[in-house]
């Protein structure tokens, strides 16, 4: 499988420069003192000190299991509601700053479901694709949720990707590497301004995990879309350019294990 | 609205991806429905041809004096305007009210004694099996007197009436043409229904009076007002023969009805309706528990997929409707196969029992208001059933679900 020339990327919209990365301009996410605790046996509790996500910044959480990457990835995802927050705003062009924390106290989960589906894209570890659905359907599932043209986007997108041969398979038809590119895809296809993985690359083979990440990177950037990534990997995603948030494990008592967010 | 329709959208690609467990779901809705549609067209069908045989039949509408009494002409004008009476005609003394008859035209020469029964403009009896005669000199036999004198309707048959004054016996004929027979089932006795007149100048001849309008001897009948000693009387429905019977027993008349069988129809209709009733609610309470489990368990077993649609930002508005859609995708298919299965068991019931059939008569059969409340009873409580399943699924968190592989 070739990687498609960025040039072969290029749906109407493309026309427009590609967001710049810009460190003064408004934060996508700015949260402070964020907390939140699982409770159990032994009490998790992961707490965000600070934590800024500027637009078309590349950043990776990077921990081992259960640090609480995925909890932290959740929260900013807004499938998450946070136990405490000094501050969770949301901001993506064109909409005003969200309060996300004033969402969810208000329990205004359709405010949040919407941005979700309009600012923020999400690619799971084991891709997270409907099986009911063909691959092209997939991809297209938030574009025709949003009422969105099909103005060859998509198509394009799935050229970029390598997957554009399968887009009429079902998912249970095309291999663990396709799934997870058909996964990049969705998350991106209906244009948002941030894109979460969750260990994107942890069920591929090293060779096909380097390339496919190698790919998202080039994606975002063209894009001009904010990439959160949790990962293990410290090495690898600095080669590739990201931010790094690390995260400070101290089990305090035998009752409670406590996660800090370094950002 | 997109949302909405996307969501729709997905769930019938869901619906149709999994096309063997919704092909599960749809025959058990018409394994339940089915028999139940069967049972209701039985019950509807039997009731409904019974209902119609009584309505249909004459004799049950009518309405006899048991003995005889006096009934004056105002009697019969009063009796007449009374709302559900539909026939009423005065009936001469029985004794007097009978007369022979011979059919000439016959190879051998037929004599019969028949009774007169009186008809006249509207009678149910006639207008249902033959016509009414316009002509005085008209008659309609009934099956067996036809038989009997081996004649048909266009011949001409005399009647003869016969009196016996101071000793002395005389007779008068009269020509009267066979205006139609009557089928068998419609009159058992020998009888020719005629005019009133022809019945009333017949009990005057035996009285020893003329009459001027048949032409026959005797002093001419002095004016007074004609007691009448019975009548035929039928009222417009079944439901009036009650209420008239009991008018009658007031004024002191004893009447004869079917009343007991139209009761027995009507009471064989309550017992029907509540047998089904009990059946229809124990088979639609077990399908409405085997409905909202199965519901369930799917969105249980999908609550992944379910958990990444809420991931996408689909809100919990739009995602109850994922169970919901789908349980009313079986409602619609299961309803069309139980018609089908229906339908295919009613032709074979009413073939099977065809020879027990008049035409347009039904063993089983169902109202196109049937089906609709089938089928609007079956979507209601599938809808119904799947609701809980669609809070349930309005409640899946996605955070917990969409790492379980």
């Amino acid at each position: 499988m070739n990687k498609a020339p960025a040039a072969a990327f290029s749906g109407p919209k493309d026309g427009a420069p590609a967001r710049e990365s810009d460190p003064g301009g408004a934060p996508v996410f700015l949260t402070r003192n964020v907390r939140k605790v699982w409770p159990g046996e032994t009490d998790f509790v992961l707490t965000i000190p600070e934590l800024v996500a500027r637009p078309a910044e590349k950043m990776a959480l990077v921990g081992f299991s259960g640090c609480g990457k995925s909890t932290l990835l959740d929260l900013l995802a807004l499938i998450l509601r946070p136990d405490e927050a000094g501050c969770f705003m949301f901001h993506a062009d064109p909409d005003p700053p969200l309060d996300v924390i004033g969402c969810w106290q208000d329990n205004d989960l359709n405010r949040l479901a919407l941005t979700r589906m309009q600012r923020i894209g999400y690619v799971l570890q084991t891709g997270g694709l409907l099986p009911f659905l063909s691959v092209g359907d997939n991809i297209r599932l938030s574009r025709q949720a949003l009422g969105l043209a099909d103005d060859g986007y998509v198509e394009a997108l799935a050229e970029r990707l390598g997957i554009r041969p399968h887009l009429k398979k079902f998912p249970s038809q095309i291999s663990v590497g396709e799934r997870q590119r058909v996964a990049i895809a969705r998350a991106m296809a209906h244009e948002p301004a941030v894109v979460m993985a969750d260990e994107p690359t942890a069920s591929l083979d090293p060779f096909n995990a380097e390339r496919i990440m190698r790919l998202f990177t080039d994606l975002v950037e063209d894009r001009g879309v904010t990439l959160i990534v949790a990962t293990h990997e410290w090495d690898r995603v600095r080669e590739l350019g990201f931010r790094r948030v690390r995260f400070e494990l101290d089990r305090e008592t035998d009752r409670s294990v406590h996660s800090r967010v370094i950002g | 609205m997109h949302r909405f329709k996307t969501i729709v959208s997905i769930s019938l690609r869901d619906y149709f991806h999994e096309r063997l467990l919704s092909a599960c779901a749809i025959l058990g809705l018409a394994a339940v429905l089915a028999p139940l549609l069967v049972i209701f067209g039985v019950k509807s069908g039997i009731i409904s041809t019974l209902t119609d045989r009584l309505v249909g039949d004459p004799r049950n509408l009518e309405i006899t004096a048991v003995g005889s009494g006096q009934f004056s002409p105002e009697w019969f004008d009063r009796m007449s305007a009374k709302p559900g009476v539909d026939f009423l005609i005065p009936q001469t003394r029985s004794i007097a009210a009978t007369m022979v008859l011979v059919d000439r035209g016959a190879s051998l020469p037929a004599t019969l004694p028949v009774d007169l029964i009186p008809t006249g403009k509207g009678d149910p009896l006639l207008e249902k099996y033959a016509s009414v005669p316009e002509e005085v000199s008209a008659v309609v036999l009934s099956a067996s007197a036809a038989r009997k004198l081996q004649t048909e309707a266009g011949r001409t048959v005399v009647g003869k009436v016969g009196r016996s004054v101071q000793g002395q016996k005389e007779q008068v004929d009269i020509a009267l043409t066979v205006s139609a027979v009557l089928p068998p089932e419609a009159f058992f006795r020998d009888a020719a229904f005629v005019d009133i007149a022809l019945l009333e100048a017949t009990e005057d001849y035996r009285d020893g009076f003329g009459s001027e309008r048949f032409g026959w001897p005797g002093k001419p009948k002095p004016r007074s007002a004609r007691s009448y000693p019975g009548f035929r009387m039928y009222s417009d429905t079944i439901d009036d023969v009650a209420s008239l019977a009991a008018a009658l027993n007031e004024q002191g008349v004893e009447v004869y009805t079917r009343a007991a069988e139209i009761e027995v129809v009507r009471s064989l209709d309550r017992s029907f309706t509540l047998i089904f009733r009990l059946i229809a609610v124990v088979a639609i309470c077990g399908y409405f528990a085997s409905m909202a489990s199965n519901v369930l368990a799917n969105v249980n077993r999908k609550s992944r997929h379910l958990g990444v649609v809420r991931l996408i930002g689909f809100s919990t508005r739009n995602i109850v409707w994922f169970p919901i859609v789908q349980a009313a995708a079986t409602a619609v298919l299961g309803t069309a196969a139980a018609f089908l299965l229906y339908g295919a068991t009613e032709l074979v019931i009413n073939v099977v029992f065809g020879q027990y059939l008049a035409e347009g008569e039904y063993v089983c059969r169902l109202a196109f208001r049937h089906y609709l409340a089938a089928f609007s009873l079956t979507l209601a409580m599938s809808v119904l059933a799947s609701s809980f399943a669609g809070l349930r699924t309005a409640k899946i968190e996605p955070s917990k679900v969409i790492r379980d592989v």
